[in-house]
């Protein structure tokens, strides 16, 4: 052993010297090749911290190694898809707030958009209600989406008085109607109110807003609603 | 679903603002960020939820991802690490769930991701190499007996000890890991 002259040999100890189970003549002997071997010594250094590394871990671990379930990354997507939508929303929003008129070119080309991109079986088409006699300055937007529970509406308000309360209700087509809820509007809140009523959307005839001093009425669509029906009960 | 692969989102966001970028970030990505979510959680719901969260955050935050400043690998494991002291702190103030269960603090978090990171860097090194780490270091055997047992010079056995260490230097290097 005292004869290594190859430095490649005394290069082969330096695993056993890093993890402190070199002994005697072996250690003595590298140690020394070490005073005059700068690339031995650059090697050590490199090989240290993974040695020091080694304490943490557990060695029952080293198996295989936990795998995700496999339909996580379509959760995930579905999530991010959902929150895009949302987000879609509200800056077409803000580009056309005020401008009911104007945003409804917009939100039919988005609407298109979104049956596009979301019309896979796992995304429930939305279907959007236009409020057409708005006074000025004031905004309502709403979203209807179908479930099997009944609708959910997402509502966006702007320009009434802040603090506001908001009854709403859909309209049936024997023109009962099914309450959907209440949401009071504050100023600088950009955000959707989310309700929810039990009238199923292929029957739904009209969405109606009370804001306490006047009652706003949106028709909806009677044939986008049917065919978001039929959709749905295709087999996938 | 093809509809799936159409670009969304505005064309002035980051390179992980897209759908589709993120499901990339996901193939490559999230056996390694659940693997560290579930060692350092401890639990494999929690390791879910913990992939889930690091992947919306990521795709919100998508705009501030520069490639010129780190890998997404990198800054994935970032956004985990803030997403594991969440639920840490979260299940803390939960004590039923909570026995057990990590530590909310910095630290600890620092030496589950060294664990993690040296379990999966002996993962992907030789069962050689592995095995004789495991049988010298671990298990603290004579290296004698261990060469004995495989059949080979114990000079070998060192051999293994040393090529091991730097196979595990090598991959720990490829998994972002810096002196």
């Amino acid at each position: 052993m005292k004869t290594r002259n190859d430095c490649r040999e005394w290069r082969e100890l330096l695993g056993a010297y890093a993890l402190g189970h070199l002994e005697g003549d072996e250690k003595i002997g590298l140690e020394a090749h070490l005073e005059g071997c700068d690339q031995c010594r650059g090697e050590l250094a490199s090989l240290q911290p993974v040695a020091q590394m080694l304490p943490h871990a557990d060695p029952a671990r080293f198996g295989p190694a936990p795998q995700p379930p496999p339909d996580l990354g379509q959760r995930i997507a579905a999530t991010i898809a959902g929150e895009d939508r949302r987000l879609q929303q509200r800056r077409r929003r803000r580009l056309f707030g005020g401008f009911a008129l104007g945003a409804s070119t917009a939100a039919a080309v988005a609407a298109v958009l979104l049956l596009f991109v979301f019309g896979g079986s796992e995304q429930s088409p939305q279907q959007k209600v236009e409020f057409a006699d708005l006074p000025a300055g004031i905004t309502i937007d709403a979203t209807l989406e179908p479930h099997s529970y009944g609708t959910e509406i997402h509502m966006y308000v702007h320009g009434v008085p802040s603090g506001t309360l908001c009854r709403v209700w859909l309209r049936g087509a024997n023109g009962a109607s099914y309450p959907a809820g209440t949401f009071r509007y504050r100023w600088g809140d950009d955000s959707d109110a989310v309700l929810s009523s039990a009238l199923d959307l292929s029957r739904t005839r009209a969405l109606v807003v009370d804001t306490g001093k006047r009652t706003f009425v949106a028709p909806v669509d009677r044939s986008a609603a049917a065919l978001q029906t039929a959709n749905k009960e295709e087999p996938t | 679903m093809p509809g799936r692969m159409i670009q969304l989102g505005n064309s002035t966001r980051g390179a992980l603002s897209r759908e589709r970028d993120v499901r990339e970030a996901y193939a490559a990505h999230s056996g390694e960020l659940y693997g560290f979510a579930a060692r350092s959680l401890g639990d494999a719901g929690l390791a879910e939820e913990a992939v889930q969260e690091t992947f919306v955050r990521a795709w919100r935050a998508g705009d501030r991802f520069d490639p010129k400043i780190g890998s997404l690998r990198t800054w994935l494991f970032a956004i985990l690490r803030n997403v594991v002291i969440d639920l840490g702190r979260a299940r803390a103030v939960r004590p039923a769930v909570a026995e057990g269960g990590i530590e909310p603090s910095v630290e600890p978090l620092d030496e589950a991701l060294t664990a993690w990171q040296v379990e999966e860097a002996m993962r992907r090194i030789g069962d050689e190499h592995r095995r004789v780490l495991v049988e010298t270091y671990y298990r603290g055997r004579p290296y004698a007996e261990v060469a004995e047992e495989l059949g080979v010079p114990e000079g070998t056995v060192k051999s293994r000890v040393y090529y091991g260490l730097r196979a595990l230097r090598v991959v720990l290097e490829e998994m972002g890991y810096e002196d």
